[in-house]
């Protein structure tokens, strides 16, 4: 690949991913309020929000961590998105696989731990504990995926995957109990509804943004655009047979966000222990009973 | 060459001149002895001079072998001789300089332990065996506490029993053979001894000589005793009259018992030896106590390396046995100032750091760490061991592998004891070192340090000593002559 | 003379220099003036880091017959230089106001500079052994020397040290086994005529050898069952003492283990053994011991609340990880386990230094009795930040890079058990090396550490060149991967083809120089997205949404003590302290046995048990 092209993807990427992400947000918004029967945000709401958020006047900084925690948080994802091929662009996705990928989307998570605990609030604190344990939790069956995924291809390197899907049908056909336990883990990853109990958005005082306003809160919801947008393109990288072109791959990620949430968003939510027995239990033991059937 | 009787005569002599002249003149009672231990050190070194290596062997009175009494005087005696003279004048008793009853006893015991050294027949080997246990006896129970007195008791009974059985062996060997000359009985053995019941000889004199060797089922008297006597005499007979009755034991295996069946069971009592030894020092919970059971499971190895059969087990068993004997007399002499119980010791090394410096080298050597002499001694064995193609022998090895990390918790449990934080009233009262107290282990310590640094000459010399040692047609040749060649 | 004669020889004259001036203020320039010597030595002998021919040293002499070989290959070298450069860091580190610090509670600094010098030339010589025997004096004396750095803190470090040195004389005492097995069936103890034997040797018998160096090398390498020692000695052990311990020392175990198991036995012959009634190889075995050394140890790492035993702890994980690598036998997964060698012992140094650095000022190195010192020691913050970003393995440190080659190796040799079980012990790193940076640095400051001020240069300067390197070979893996290459080649494992920016593979590479790049440039625009846009104004820290409440200084809300609540709560009754009770087993076993042997000598009817023996022995003989 050409130099040109290919810091024209790095630059790209993240453009599009931050726009397709803003769409998610919305659609998640707007399915949240038709199933609680509201009528839910106008169109160019996340938008605003954002904008909002970076123009207040009044910016409560706890220090040059807390500026530097959301820093972390947003450019790690700016640089994860350039990791994750989407129709026509490669990006550096030939450079580090799924594990680098999956790697890289740590340091976000750290980037906002860092800021939270400059705060010094022990909300905030307690907040980040559930969110590592949260990761834990997660972390396990997703790992199990990646490894019987790899495996069943041969490859770490996503656009391989891809490619290889198109040849041969979607992995969710090929390992359907992989697929499964992938779209637990996934939804554990998003911070979502039943699993959300460490974002605490409903009870902000009770969760890491309890310190974060304004910009601080903006680059939040930045990185949430990304954390939707990612999610939704590694799964249908990993079991969709990516995108041929950009319309069926938009349908695809919006169906991989959208699906799960209507049917979670209407389970109450899981307290932090209990999400670790749900995630160790059935994802786990789907998991690898896929990898057997992967790989024997 | 009769020169050699007087290591043997002269503190014979001065035993019983000293309390007659010390009577009449005070200081000949200090002096006395440690002058005569100088002068038949000086004997001996100049004996082994002259002889230059090869053995020789001399006839008191002028009767010939098989009537007279023979010294034979290979490197092994020699060394012996020596290390009797030297390792009595470096440990001479306190008590030996106000009383002459006790100089007398040690000049006693000194002459015998030369004579058994020296000895070239079962009869004054005997002999000198007996007035060793006799003047240990007396120097054992000197300090005249109850517990001393109660300790050599049981030490008196023990050795009383041990006396009947090794004299029993003997007779036993009398009756098969009809000599008691060594050269005479080598020349004999093939034909007489090697059969149930020269073994049965063999047995009853190990377990009768074997009392003063420290062996497994015959040595329950050491704890009391090196507990209740005098940290010197205890240090003597751990470290010297030990290896005695060790060496006259593998003179005789080597010369008169060529049953393999004699190594198995020096193997297993060396053995069990080692593990109960080891196991009771590391239970133990005071200084005196534990490095009495550490001689009990030293003891065990020397065994344990002689029991490998040919000139190998020979060489291992003597360097066990020298090494020991520079370590064990060290660390006794260190109780000295350290006796009683750990708890009372929290602290004391840092107010004597050399004495504590010292223990740890001991005690390093005595576990075997490279490149001190105890590693190398502690290898031979083992390679030895691992060496034969026999389950009893990789088993003994195993013990000891065992045996050595117990051996280095409880040493280092002691060790690091000493710069425990002690309670401040406790550590007042333990006594601090001073050059005295430290001399001897410091020599020795010195000594030790040279063989690390002289390891490969050191392990040459001893490799001939134990050649000559095997050699059992060197040994006739040399008493009988040349001509007397074995069957 | 050679160059490893002139390595060696400086590393003894850097003893005895240091001996002498061990009581003067200036002991630990003459250490680290040696150890820099040292390294500069070293440097003359870096082709071997590039696979140039072993080099002999001319101080080879006999002994009993058996010649003593001294020699360095590109393993040696490569262990060499990390040694030295934990050395020279700690002693720096060790010099200058933490030396006075040190000497005003009562203590000696020279001391701590003679045994980490005696550490540093006992594991040169180590490196340097040519023979079977010339190895296990090595090991006995570097066994011998990290006792001595152990033991010299006094108080509850004597505890501790013993409990090492019993663990490490077992351990030596099984190597002697295996030596004089090896001895009795080679009838030498080259390593030549080993490899020359091994091949017509039984299964029982590689399995034997196998085992019996391994539990010599286990045991210092605190692989396990043999490591319950190693977190209270370590973490017990003077501040550069333990940087340096902690840093390479028990990859000695690992050296060796490198040497027995791949370089002489052959991983080849260790697959080969099939345990009886399993489906599993001798090798399959020892990667699941791998694997549970690195998940047990991370997650008894996360219950800590004393932040050296936390990291002493991850040590003992951190391990597994190295071990499970080099057994996989593939280029990618050695690679990743040599390679992890070099960038833990960077991580743990800085992350040591700078714990030490806090204990420096504040005099605690408990969890729960410190927070908010960012403000106060943003440097040392710095240094710990990329410590436990490189220990826990995220990019763009050089600990994502060694563990990303273990992972990937896994993966491509179809281990999907122990790809999770390594995957976990990550996330376990990932939440407790959180809590301790969130315990010490972030949150609530202290009233009592108001006053705290930045660790002095001597320390921060070591702590920065530290973190420098661990960012710069986590950029450019491929200095490092040279090196591993060629200690690849000397052990006789395939060879990683590498680039300067980590692995070419066409089925998924790695390159760190691009994605660092990236990432760097991600932060920045993102930086720029935040510093572009309105202006934030700092507040106080007590300025804190409370529920209503007002915070003052002197109420304590940092929130540390019981971080994983929830997590506890859900595995907290897994940690039974199976391995803490076997040893208690053992030891009570061994203590009524002792007891027994004890008894045996207090019979108050002596003769009797005499009389008995005799006619036992009597009627067995006839």
């Amino acid at each position: 690949m050409e130099i040109g092209k290919r810091i024209a993807d790095i630059i790209l990427m993240p453009i599009v991913a931050f726009v397709i992400g803003l769409f998610m947000v919305l659609m998640l918004r707007k399915i949240a309020a038709k199933l609680q029967r509201r009528v839910g945000p106008p169109f160019f709401q996340p938008l605003i929000d954002i904008i909002k958020f970076y123009s207040k006047t009044t910016q409560v900084s706890h220090g040059l961590l807390h500026d530097i925690g959301i820093i972390m948080a947003v450019g790690g994802y700016l640089a994860a998105e350039s990791l994750l091929p989407v129709p026509g662009m490669d990006g550096l996705s030939d450079k580090g696989g799924i594990i680098t990928l999956t790697y890289f989307l740590m340091i976000p998570s750290l980037g906002l731990a860092l800021g939270v605990g400059q705060c010094a609030n022990p909300n905030g604190s307690i907040g980040i504990s559930r969110a590592l344990t949260a990761m834990l939790a997660y972390d396990i069956p997703f790992v199990i995926v990646i490894f019987g995924v790899a495996w069943h291809y041969g490859t770490t390197d996503l656009s391989e995957m891809i490619s290889l899907q198109q040849a041969q049908g979607w992995g969710a056909f090929e390992m359907p109990l992989l697929a499964l336990a992938g779209l637990f883990a996934l939804q554990g990853m998003m911070g979502k509804q039943p699993f959300e109990i460490y974002v605490a958005p409903a009870e902000i005082a009770t969760g890491p943004m309890v310190e974060m306003g304004g910009k601080y809160m903006g680059g939040l919801f930045v990185m949430q655009c990304f954390q939707l947008y990612t999610a939704g393109v590694l799964y249908t990288t990993l079991f969709l047979g990516g995108g041929t072109h950009w319309l069926d791959f938009l349908i695809k990620i919006f169906a991989v966000v959208a699906i799960p949430m209507m049917i979670a968003f209407t389970f109450p939510r899981y307290r932090t222990e209990d999400m670790l027995r749900l995630m160790w239990k059935w994802p786990v033991l789907a998991g690898l009973l896929g990898i057997a059937f992967v790989m024997y | 060459m009769n020169l050699i009787a007087l290591v043997v005569a002269l503190p014979l002599l001065g035993a019983f001149l000293l309390p007659v002249g010390a009577r009449s003149v005070g200081w000949v009672g200090r002096l006395l002895g440690p002058a005569l231990l100088l002068l038949t050190s000086l004997v001996v070194i100049v004996l082994w001079r002259d002889s230059g290596g090869v053995p020789s062997h001399i006839e008191l009175g002028g009767f010939q072998p098989p009537l007279g009494i023979t010294f034979y005087l290979d490197q092994l005696a020699l060394v012996f001789a020596l290390a009797t003279s030297l390792l009595a004048l470096l440990l001479w008793p306190h008590a030996a300089w106000r009383d002459a009853r006790v100089a007398a006893l040690m000049l006693l015991m000194v002459s015998a332990a030369s004579g058994m050294a020296l000895s070239g027949d079962l009869f004054n080997l005997y002999v000198f065996y007996e007035l060793v246990s006799v003047a240990s006896f007396g120097l054992v129970a000197a300090p005249k506490t109850g517990a001393a007195l109660a300790a050599t008791l049981r030490y008196v009974i023990i050795s009383g029993m041990g006396t009947v059985m090794a004299l029993t062996g003997i007779a036993l060997i009398y009756t098969q053979t009809g000599t008691l000359n060594l050269a005479h009985l080598t020349l004999l053995s093939a034909t007489t001894l090697d059969n149930t019941l020269g073994l049965t000889a063999f047995v009853l004199i190990l377990l009768g000589i074997g009392v003063k060797a420290e062996l497994f089922p015959v040595n329950i008297w050491v704890p009391e005793v090196y507990a209740t006597a005098s940290q010197r005499v205890s240090a003597l007979l751990a470290g010297l009259i030990s290896k005695l009755a060790i060496i006259v034991i593998i003179r005789l295996l080597v010369l008169l018992f060529p049953q393999p069946e004699a190594l198995t069971l020096l193997l297993v009592i060396g053995a069990l030896g080692v593990l109960l030894g080891e196991l009771a020092a590391w239970h133990a919970k005071d200084f005196e106590r534990m490095l009495a059971f550490s001689s009990i499971g030293q003891l065990g190895l020397v065994l344990m390396a002689f029991s490998i059969p040919g000139q190998a087990g020979l060489f291992a068993g003597l360097a066990v046995a020298m090494h020991h004997l520079i370590v064990k007399p060290a660390l006794f002499v260190l109780a000295e100032r350290w006796s009683g119980g750990f708890a009372g010791l929290a602290g004391a090394g840092w107010k004597s750091p050399w004495a504590a410096g010292l223990f740890i080298l001991f005690a390093l050597s005595l576990i075997g760490v490279p490149p001190l002499p105890g590693f190398w001694a502690k290898l031979m064995t083992l390679l030895g061991l691992l060496g034969q193609d026999n389950w009893i022998y990789w088993t003994g090895a195993g013990i000891i592998l065992l045996a050595t990390v117990f051996e280095a918790n409880y040493l280092f449990r002691f060790g690091l004891g000493l710069f425990k934080a002690g309670s401040e009233s406790r550590s007042a009262k333990v006594p601090v070192h001073d050059a005295g107290s430290l001399g001897p282990s410091l020599i020795l310590g010195a000594v030790l340090l040279i063989a690390t640094v002289m390891i490969t000459p050191v392990g040459n010399w001893l490799a001939g000593v134990a050649d000559q040692l095997a050699d059992r047609e060197l040994y006739v040749t040399t008493v009988l002559g040349a001509g007397r060649e074995l069957p | 003379m050679s160059l490893l004669d002139a390595l060696l020889l400086t590393a003894l004259g850097t003893l005895i220099a240091t001996l002498a001036t061990v009581r003067t203020r200036w002991v630990g320039y003459v250490a680290s003036l040696g150890l820099g010597l040292q390294l500069l030595v070293l440097f003359l002998l870096a082709p071997l880091g590039y696979g140039a021919p072993a080099v002999t040293s001319g101080l080879a002499w006999d002994l009993f017959g058996q010649p003593l070989v001294l020699r360095y290959d590109a393993m040696s070298w490569y262990f060499a230089l990390i040694t030295l450069g934990a050395g020279l860091v700690s002693s720096v580190y060790a010099t200058g106001a933490w030396s006075d610090h040190y000497r005003a509670a009562g203590r000696s600094p020279g001391w701590l500079q003679f045994a980490l010098a005696l550490n540093v030339f006992t594991m040169l010589l180590l490196l340097a052994s040519g023979d079977f025997l010339s190895l296990f004096i090595a090991w006995e004396l570097v066994s011998w020397a990290s006792f001595l750095l152990m033991a010299l803190a006094a108080g509850p470090a004597l505890k501790w040290s013993l409990r090492y040195i019993t663990y490490a004389t077992a351990g030596a005492m099984s190597m002697l086994a295996a030596l004089g097995i090896v001895f009795h069936l080679t009838g030498s103890l080259n390593y030549a005529d080993f490899m020359a034997a091994v091949d017509q040797w039984s299964v029982g018998l590689i399995t034997l050898l196998t085992v019996l160096f391994g539990a010599g090398f286990a045991v210092k390498m605190g692989i396990l069952p043999f490591h319950l020692w190693q977190a209270g000695a370590y973490a017990e052990t003077p501040g550069p003492g333990m940087a340096f311990l902690g840093a390479i020392s028990s990859r000695m175990g690992l050296y060796g283990m490198m040497l027995v198991w791949v370089q002489l036995i052959g991983l080849i012959r260790l697959i080969e053994v099939h345990i009886p009634l399993t489906f599993l190889s001798l090798r399959d075995v020892l990667m699941w011991i791998a694997a549970f050394t690195i998940i047990l140890p991370t997650y008894t790492a996360l219950k800590q609340n004393d932040a050296r035993r936390l990291l002493a702890w991850h040590g003992i994980g951190q391990g597994g990880y190295m071990l499970m690598g080099i057994l996989s036998a593939s280029a990618l997964g050695s690679a990743g386990g040599i390679l992890h060698i070099f960038n833990y012992a960077t991580n743990q140094a800085v992350l040591l230094l700078a714990v030490f650095a806090v204990v420096y000022r504040t005099g605690t190195a408990d969890l729960n009795k410190l927070g908010g010192l960012f403000t106060r020691m943003p440097l040392t913050f710095v240094a710990m930040l990329v410590g436990i970003i490189g220990l826990a393995g995220i990019p763009p440190m050089n600990g994502f890079v060694s563990k990303w080659m273990v992972y990937r190796s896994l993966l491509s040799e179809g281990m999907p058990l122990l790809f999770v079980a390594s995957v976990i012990g990550t996330l376990g790193t990932i939440l407790s090396v959180y809590k301790l940076i969130h315990n010490t640095f972030l949150g609530q400051l202290r009233l009592e550490h108001e006053p705290v001020q930045e660790a002095p240069w001597s320390m921060v300067i070591p702590m920065m060149v530290l973190a420098l390197i661990i960012f710069l070979t986590g950029f450019m893996p491929g200095i490092v991967l040279d090196w591993v290459a060629a200690v690849q080649a000397a052990v006789g494992l395939p060879v990683l083809p590498h680039t300067l920016g980590g692995v070419a593979d066409a089925h998924g590479g790695l390159d760190m120089i691009m994605l660092v790049l990236v990432l760097f440039a991600g932060f920045g625009v993102s930086a720029l997205l935040f510093y572009a846009t309105g202006r934030s104004e700092p507040v106080h820290q007590l300025d804190n949404y409370a529920g209503g409440h007002f915070l003052s200084a002197d109420v304590r809300y940092h929130y540390s003590d019981h971080f994983y609540a929830g997590l506890m709560h859900r595995i907290g009754h897994w940690y039974r302290g199976s391995f803490l009770w076997f040893e208690s087993v053992v030891a009570s076993l061994a203590s009524f046995l002792a007891q027994w042997s004890a008894t045996f000598y207090r019979l108050m009817q002596p003769a009797l048990p005499m009389l008995a023996m005799a006619v036992i022995v009597l009627w067995m003989v006839s």
